[in-house]
């Protein structure tokens, strides 16, 4: 790591030429390689536990229980068995996607919303609503509003609600998606709102036809840190909701006890494959789009 | 210009109306942009923030009829003599002190070194890695490394005992469930989990410090540390700052992993000052919720007393 790799492979490859052998070469790229080996032994360590999850989810169950990482038999079939046999699953998942759709698209328009007004109408005391949005991301509380969040739940008659866990969802991450909208608005010119305002259009329109575009970079990192939050919520859905069949799919796998009847390892693998795999694909997709927004929004903001 | 437009278009409707409908647009029409936000944000994040610092001076109790009664900051002396919230504040502490350092530091080399990564499709690639865990919500990493660690057929385990030899069936390690190992255990998880975003961030910081910048100070003379020291950290200290104290914050307020992996066990070690309160407010008794409050504002005071101090000791100078 003492040199550049550039400045590495320049100077010492005269030296090389002159031996014309292959220790030479391995000599003038060292730090190089030591430098993707380190790299690489990163990305083993990031993907190994998910590699293990798969492997698992397609085992055969004696397989299971060996622990090698490699099965001696595959089984594709727990994937099937899952959804014929364990019948709250399809429920549990279906109440996760209906509440985690219903957070994100939510969430976005509040966002985008806001952003735009902070930005571009400029209201008196904008200001404050920045510095209060601000100040609750460094105070827990997440944490400290459980108690009287339940209470307010309990009044509103949404304890075990399945629908009800929408409203404290949203706000999980509402601070945070609107100050990035904020600093996406902030780069798109006044001027170009002020054009579209003067040539007719309301604020409506403007932010329809004009800012939503601008901004859409941030719009896929507000979209998955949304996702993200409300997919995997625990504590707010432990709490609120008592029946297996009204909760969503974390708190269902992370009281499942691996090993016993329909949650036998390979099975409950098949499910958190399920589960997590959307997710992934949907960054896989999205990530060009996802890291501009995030270099232009949250890096800055 | 614009004022007239509105006029114009608000002219189909009768005199006095129209005339209301344009001041509307364009005095509260920006709060009307807002107010979704503001309504949502009011209702679960400011006002349970207001209901718990008020629950606080009371002897609330939720499962009883009888109504409550102000008591003044008795709650806070009750809870500021008992040994457990002190524990429980100290146990948060120790697991901060375990989390913080490397998943700053171990990010900080990763990106270093994938900085330095010129061929474009593999820089790709590694960003793509990078940030898989990132997308992975809470919960599944909890239940995906409370697999790792499993006693049985966890890979962890099957490492130590089947591959290396290193332990066998009897003595070999208890990671989860309250054992001494297990802040450890919940720390290595969540520097796993954030090396691939923080990665990001350091990257975005080095990627903005021009190229020459480092070049010339090598041509200088300068050793890789010094380049290190005196060019690179200096950029990055704003990037260093804000994971710092965003960081101390969530590992101090840690509640779904301990909820996951530890339970109510006061000896536990992850029986933290959050767990603390949700014990006393959910779980014991009457549910005592106004001296989970209690317990819940201290643990929060102490938090942002010391992120103060962060921001102090890792704000940029010069």
């Amino acid at each position: 790591m003492a040199l550049d790799a550039a400045h590495d492979a320049a100077v010492p490859s005269r030296a090389g030429a002159t031996t014309g052998e292959d220790p030479g070469w391995f000599k003038e790229n060292r730090t190089a390689i030591v430098r993707h080996a380190v790299i690489l032994l990163f990305m083993v360590i990031i993907l190994a536990p998910l590699a293990w999850v798969l492997m698992m989810s397609i085992k055969s169950l004696p397989d299971s229980m060996r622990g090698d990482f490699w099965p001696r038999k595959f089984d594709f079939s727990h994937y099937s068995f899952v959804f014929e046999r364990i019948h709250t699953l399809p429920i549990n998942l279906f109440n996760s996607i209906y509440v985690t759709t219903a957070t994100v698209l939510t969430t976005t328009v509040c966002a985008v919303l806001a952003g735009y007004a902070l930005v571009h109408l400029r209201p008196k005391g904008a200001g404050i609503v920045v510095t209060v949005l601000l100040v609750s991301l460094y105070f827990p509380v997440r944490v400290v509003s459980i108690i009287s969040i339940y209470e307010t739940q309990h009044w509103l008659g949404l304890i075990n609600n399945t629908s009800g866990l929408i409203l404290p969802y949203i706000t999980l991450q509402l601070a945070i998606s609107v100050l990035i909208m904020r600093s996406m608005f902030q780069l798109v010119p006044h001027e170009m709102i002020e054009a579209a305002r003067i040539d007719g259009a309301g604020h409506w329109r403007t932010l329809w036809m004009i800012g939503v575009p601008m901004v859409r970079n941030g719009l896929v990192v507000i979209f998955i840190v949304n996702f993200v939050t409300a997919w995997g919520e625990y504590l707010l859905c432990l709490t609120l909701v008592d029946d297996e069949a009204k909760r969503t799919m974390p708190v269902v796998l992370a009281a499942a006890q691996g090993g016993q009847g329909q949650w036998a390892w390979p099975n409950l693998a098949a499910v958190y494959v399920i589960v997590v795999t959307p997710g992934i694909i949907a960054f896989t997709f999205a990530q060009k789009l996802f890291f501009k927004g995030l270099a232009e929004g949250v890096v800055k903001g | 210009m614009a004022e007239t437009i509105a006029s114009d278009q608000a002219g189909l409707y009768p005199g006095r109306m129209a005339g209301y409908l344009a001041q509307l647009r364009q005095g509260a029409g920006a709060w009307l942009f807002l107010l979704p936000t503001l309504a949502f944000f009011a209702g679960y994040q400011l006002w349970p923030i207001i209901r718990v610092l008020w629950l606080s001076f009371t002897d609330y109790q939720f499962l009883t009829n009888d109504p409550s009664n102000w008591v003044g900051i008795s709650n806070y002396s009750e809870a500021l003599r008992d040994p457990l919230m002190w524990k429980s504040l100290g146990r948060a502490a120790l697991f901060t002190i375990m989390f913080l350092p490397g998943t700053i530091i171990l990010p900080l080399l990763l990106a270093i070194l994938i900085d330095r990564v010129t061929q474009p499709r593999l820089a790709t690639v590694y960003r793509v890695v990078l940030l898989i865990p990132a997308v992975i919500p809470s919960t599944l990493i909890f239940v995906l490394w409370k697999w790792m660690y499993n006693y049985q057929v966890g890979p962890i385990n099957h490492f130590l005992v089947s591959t290396t030899g290193l332990f066998t069936l009897h003595n070999a390690p208890q990671w989860l469930g309250g054992t001494a190992l297990t802040l450890p255990s919940i720390a290595i998880m969540e520097v796993w989990w954030g090396l691939g975003y923080h990665t990001i961030f350091f990257l975005a910081g080095l990627a903005a410090i021009p190229k020459d910048l480092p070049e010339a100070a090598r041509i200088d003379g300068a050793t890789e540390w010094q380049v290190f020291w005196h060019v690179t950290r200096p950029r990055l200290a704003p990037i260093v700052m804000i994971l710092v104290v965003l960081r101390f914050g969530t590992a101090m307020a840690v509640i779904d992993e301990y909820l996951i992996f530890g339970g109510f066990n006061r000896a536990s070690p992850t029986y933290t000052w959050t767990i603390f309160m949700y014990d006393q407010a959910f779980k014991t008794g009457l549910w005592r919720q106004g001296y989970a409050a209690a317990i819940g504002m201290i643990g929060a005071v102490a938090m942002m007393i010391v992120m103060v101090f962060l921001i102090r000791i890792f704000r940029p100078r010069g």
